[in-house]
């Protein structure tokens, strides 16, 4: 068990010590985010039809194409030189290969939304005094479902014809519940000023424990060099 | 031998076809007007048929990704092709009912109501599954790869579900049946089951041809290539 988690941490570690080294991935990220919060601040917000509620689903299109890049390029790193044949040949299980990226993927997707939120927020003027440390719950849960998914099918990028486009067609289908439940939280929490009940919070738990135990039993079948 | 499966076939469409009229006639001669929907609502005839039919093409396709995983046999992977391929057309067959009746009952083609996301995003799983088929070009890896996400997309089915259910909702819940419309509701399943079952069968003996026809070419390229390579070399 102990020696798991050193492993997982061991793998984390080289994955954001590469991120740190090279800023790849965590730049090009960030921006495409906060672009996309433009555009859709641009689109939506001139015509004041959707009003401050529609900051949820603009920062949820922005994490999901923002995550869907990051899940892409942790992948497509271990594709370059042969690396995954390496990491495939050492002596651990999939199943802990698949925590280490899954655990890196997270730690990119908590540093672009901690960017692109302020941003969503400040541009659609979203008011997330009434209950922040419920925003941050539900988005968090939301995106642990969302990169266990994500981590599963990146197995799948470039064993494929269609590279970039696949995974995005893949993986967002696949979590729209988890889209669908945590606008449907917020929008209570914040339209309708209802605090966070703990039995719709056990629904997104309970989602997320599918897609993670799911996702890990799978890795390994999809995964190879 | 292969006589005996031409009549059946033949016997199989055209009891098909024959139960498909005899419940076309039963839904306008035989069941009342529903009182508020008026003629409309006998869509409903067809529309809960195909969406009981969907789940099970749905089911199937489940069944044999699961099975391909544990056997590696590929007539599992052509029999959930096929699966899907039905589910797909037979879920469109339920968007274009409903938003027939919707248009009809509510005045709109299409609202985010529970029922109609969950039809739609079913949908939207098994296109998708046939897209991923179509994307990767090694049939071992398409095969694995699309097991593996036919089976995450049947687990997302329920989640779906649930997570729809959390909107708020117009679609007719539990309703109640006269025992005319029940009969004939009960009825409609047979020429809808059958299509769906025949079109599943049809579309695996299909894809076992295709495999068939592909190995082949498969292996006599392989023969050839020896030849040729010394041909090269000379």
């Amino acid at each position: 068990m102990i020696r798991s988690l050193q492993q997982i941490g061991l793998l984390t570690a080289k994955d954001l010590r590469i991120e740190a080294r090279t800023r790849q991935t965590l730049g090009l990220v960030v921006v495409l985010g906060i672009l996309i919060v433009t555009v859709l601040g641009l689109g939506l917000g001139s015509q004041h039809q959707t009003g401050s509620f529609g900051a949820p689903a603009v920062l949820w299109v922005a994490y999901l194409f923002a995550g869907v890049l990051c899940f892409e390029k942790t992948m497509g790193l271990e594709r370059q030189d042969g690396a995954l044949a390496g990491l495939l040949l050492s002596p651990i299980d999939r199943g802990v290969i698949f925590a280490g990226k899954l655990l890196s993927n997270l730690v990119l997707m908590l540093v672009v939304a901690a960017a692109v939120t302020p941003v969503g927020v400040l541009f659609f003027g979203f008011d997330l005094s009434p209950a922040p440390g419920g925003f941050a719950m539900v988005m968090g849960l939301g995106m642990l479902g969302f990169a266990a998914v994500g981590t599963l099918f990146s197995a799948l990028v470039s064993s494929t014809r269609l590279q970039g486009g696949l995974l995005a067609m893949v993986v967002f289908p696949v979590i729209l519940p988890l889209v669908i439940v945590s606008t449907q939280l917020l929008e209570k929490m914040f339209r309708e000023g209802r605090p966070l009940e703990a039995s719709s919070l056990a629904m997104l738990v309970a989602f997320d424990a599918i897609f993670l135990v799911a996702s890990w039993l799978l890795f390994e079948l999809i995964l190879e060099p | 031998m292969s006589m005996l499966r031409t009549t059946f076939r033949s016997a199989y469409w055209a009891i098909a076809g024959l139960s498909f009229g005899a419940t076309v006639y039963a839904v306008f001669n035989c069941t009342p007007d529903e009182a508020t929907m008026g003629t409309i609502q006998k869509i409903f005839y067809f529309h809960l048929p195909l969406a009981i039919c969907t789940f099970l093409s749905c089911t199937v396709a489940f069944v044999g990704n699961i099975a391909y995983l544990w056997q590696r046999r590929t007539k599992w992977d052509d029999l959930s092709a096929a699966a899907a391929n039905v589910a797909v057309l037979l879920c469109t067959g339920v968007l274009i009912t409903g938003m027939i009746w919707g248009r009809c009952a509510w005045g709109q083609w299409w609202t985010w109501s529970p029922r109609l996301t969950f039809s739609f995003l079913l949908w939207l799983l098994y296109v998708v599954y046939l897209m991923v088929r179509t994307s990767v070009t090694s049939p071992q890896r398409r095969a694995i790869v699309s097991a593996v996400y036919g089976i995450v997309a049947f687990l997302d089915v329920p989640l779906v579900y649930l997570s729809a259910s959390l909107l708020p909702d117009i679609h007719p819940g539990h309703v109640q049946l006269a025992p005319a419309m029940q009969l004939t509701l009960a009825f409609c399943f047979i020429p809808v089951t059958m299509l769906a079952a025949g079109l599943i069968a049809v579309r695996f003996n299909l894809n076992r041809r295709e495999r068939l026809v592909s190995d082949a070419q498969q292996s006599e390229y392989a023969a050839a290539l020896p030849f040729a390579a010394v041909g090269g070399a000379v």
